[in-house]
């Protein structure tokens, strides 16, 4: 009978003289993986991070999705430091991106593996390189949805929120495994030759990882790496220097992009960052995400006739803006900061939360759902937690930085919260309901 | 023991690792195919997503890299890195940024935003000049030592 794996390679990428690259083999794999695995670590906490600061088991928030088992709450969201999130989400963003090139390098150089011949030599490689499809396939899907969201670029019919979530639970089953199969060939590897020793090698002694270095890192088990070339070219750059230009690549996103979230100075750098200048002069000229256009809220709603309804169980008040400058005011220094990883501290002033709560008679440990004069989109309505409601810096912000909000900025009322996501920083606020979450 | 890795390939450890791995991939893909009910969509992502990077972008930059491979060598100092590395920091660059470098979302951005996207397209050929500029800098001054 004829045995499907003794069948000769096809030509081009399945045979393995085609991968000419000197540079490629298990040594240069794991340095770049162990580089790349620090990067994830950093891009999967804050991640779940979020996912933890969007509060999803508080009334509003879970935007209508039924909870399963992936969907855990283990704390509730912190008030303290104010700037966690502007931490947590600006790092998420940020590393994302600037390990992208890392991510790429990566799979540069394991990409003969993707040709290997035979495709499939036993059950267990064979669900290996399943498991392998959905690594990658979740790993670049997350790279992909992230990069284009915080640029507003949607072109896919599903919530991205849920996808890019999801997609991160299958990123890290998938990522588990192949750290189980790989961490021991990585340790090898880097010992097998030490990563001082090989930085001190220039171009000219470059030379191809052998079949010997190969086996010496999977260990006497497994099938040696198909990654080391066996027809090498003539080396072109140093692994010194492939580190390098990959370094480099990292650097050049890392000052193009950092500055909206680091804020300052900094932010004129980030020179191809989405929100890296002010929208204007003035107190009001600092940047915005949700304007009132892309809300649709008529001006007309937010002029004299507006009145902010608060409500407890079957009480109602109806507060306009001038009742609301006679209550007792107060300001803080908060981050705005944005899931899309960008943030701008400002000087709000308002009314506490938990004096509005103490005016309508709100119990304690109460949550409030706070809705927008906008009609449509996910985040026109959030709910905040007794957490929120109890910190002296949670405001109704009236003014920011000595004058009225802008109409942009949420006029004539917004939510400003310590260390809570900018979405859930509910604009135009039009009510408010305290009650069980 | 030696019975299960003649039939299946591998040890113990790596079959219930497998088998633990998948079962909760297999959730998450569950979940995420439900996301917004656009199970096609999300699916055609997840695969297009794989075929961009192995079947688009990889042969691309490994094509660039070979042309690249081919610049001639004045008094034997070869150019190819000099391409090398403008080449791909200008174009990491524009992978990233390549929606507003373009403009692609500029009316739901400049909306949103209140600012406009038409600065990043000069300013991206204005990063990228610099690098490819610097970049002949260096080999002129390799080129003038060889030399």
């Amino acid at each position: 009978m004829l045995d499907p794996r003794r069948l000769p390679a096809p030509p081009g990428p399945f045979r393995r003289e085609a991968w000419r690259s000197p540079l490629r083999g298990p040594w240069l794999t794991s340095v770049l993986g162990s580089v790349l695995l620090s990067g994830l670590t950093v891009i999967v906490l804050t991640g779940f991070a979020s996912h933890v600061a969007y509060q999803p088991e508080l009334g509003a928030n879970n935007l209508g999705r039924t909870p399963g088992f992936l969907d855990f709450y283990v704390f509730g969201w912190p008030t303290r430091p104010s700037w966690l999130y502007a931490a947590t989400q600006g790092l998420h963003v940020t590393v994302g991106i600037v390990t992208l090139p890392i991510l790429l390098a990566k799979l540069w150089s394991v990409i003969p593996k993707l040709f290997e011949w035979p495709p499939v030599r036993s059950l267990a490689h064979g669900l290996e390189r399943a498991s392998l499809a959905l690594l990658v396939g979740s790993a670049l899907f997350e790279f992909a949805t992230g990069i284009l969201n915080v640029q507003l670029l949607y072109p896919w019919k599903f919530s991205f929120l849920s996808a890019h979530y999801y997609g991160a639970w299958i990123f890290v089953a998938a990522l588990a495994f192949h750290l189980v199969v790989k961490l021991p060939v990585v340790a090898r590897a880097l010992r097998h030759r030490s990563l001082r020793d090989e930085l001190r090698i220039d171009l000219a002694h470059t030379r191809p990882e052998t079949e010997d270095d190969a086996r010496a890192a999977t260990g006497p088990t497994t099938e040696p790496s198909v990654t080391v070339p066996v027809a090498p070219a003539a080396a072109t750059l140093s692994r010194r220097g492939l580190l390098v230009l990959v370094g480099s690549g990292s650097l050049a996103l890392l000052l193009a992009t950092a500055g909206q979230a680091v804020g300052g100075p900094l932010r004129r750098l980030a020179l191809l960052a989405p929100h890296d200048r002010k929208t204007g002069s003035g107190p009001n000229g600092f940047q915005v995400n949700k304007s009132s256009t892309s809300a649709a809220i008529d001006p007309r709603s937010t002029g004299r006739s507006w009145r902010l309804e608060l409500r407890a169980g079957a009480r109602r008040r109806r507060l306009s803006r001038a009742d609301l400058l006679a209550l007792p005011q107060h300001t803080y220094d908060l981050p705005i900061a944005c899931v899309e990883g960008w943030s701008t501290t400002q000087r709000w002033s308002g009314v506490r939360l938990r004096d509005l709560a103490a005016l309508i008679g709100a119990g304690e440990g109460d949550a409030v759902l706070v809705e927008s004069l906008q009609r449509g989109g996910s985040f026109r309505r959030a709910t905040l937690g007794a957490r929120q409601i109890a910190d002296p810096r949670s405001l109704l912000a009236l003014r920011v930085n000595g004058a009225d909000l802008s109409l942009d900025h949420g006029f004539p009322a917004r939510v400003i919260v310590p260390a809570l996501p900018g979405v859930h920083c509910t604009k135009w606020v039009a009510r408010m309901t305290f009650g069980a979450a | 023991m030696n019975a299960l890795r003649r039939l299946y390939g591998a040890g113990p450890l790596q079959l219930l690792a497998l088998v633990a791995s998948f079962a909760l991939a297999a959730a998450g893909l569950s979940r995420l195919l439900d996301a917004g009910t656009a199970t096609r969509n999300v699916a055609l992502w997840l695969i297009g997503a794989v075929i961009a990077h192995d079947l688009v972008l990889f042969p691309l930059t490994a094509l660039l890299d070979r042309i690249a491979g081919r610049a001639p060598r004045a008094r034997g100092v070869p150019a190819v890195n000099y391409l090398r590395v403008p080449v791909l920091i200008s174009g990491l660059l524009f992978l990233v940024w390549f929606p507003l470098i373009l403009g692609l979302s500029q009316r739901r951005y400049e909306t949103a935003t209140r600012l406009s996207t038409d600065v990043y397209l000069p300013r991206w050929l204005a990063i990228t000049g610099v690098l490819f500029a610097a970049s002949a800098l260096l080999y002129a001054v390799r080129l003038r030592r060889a030399g």
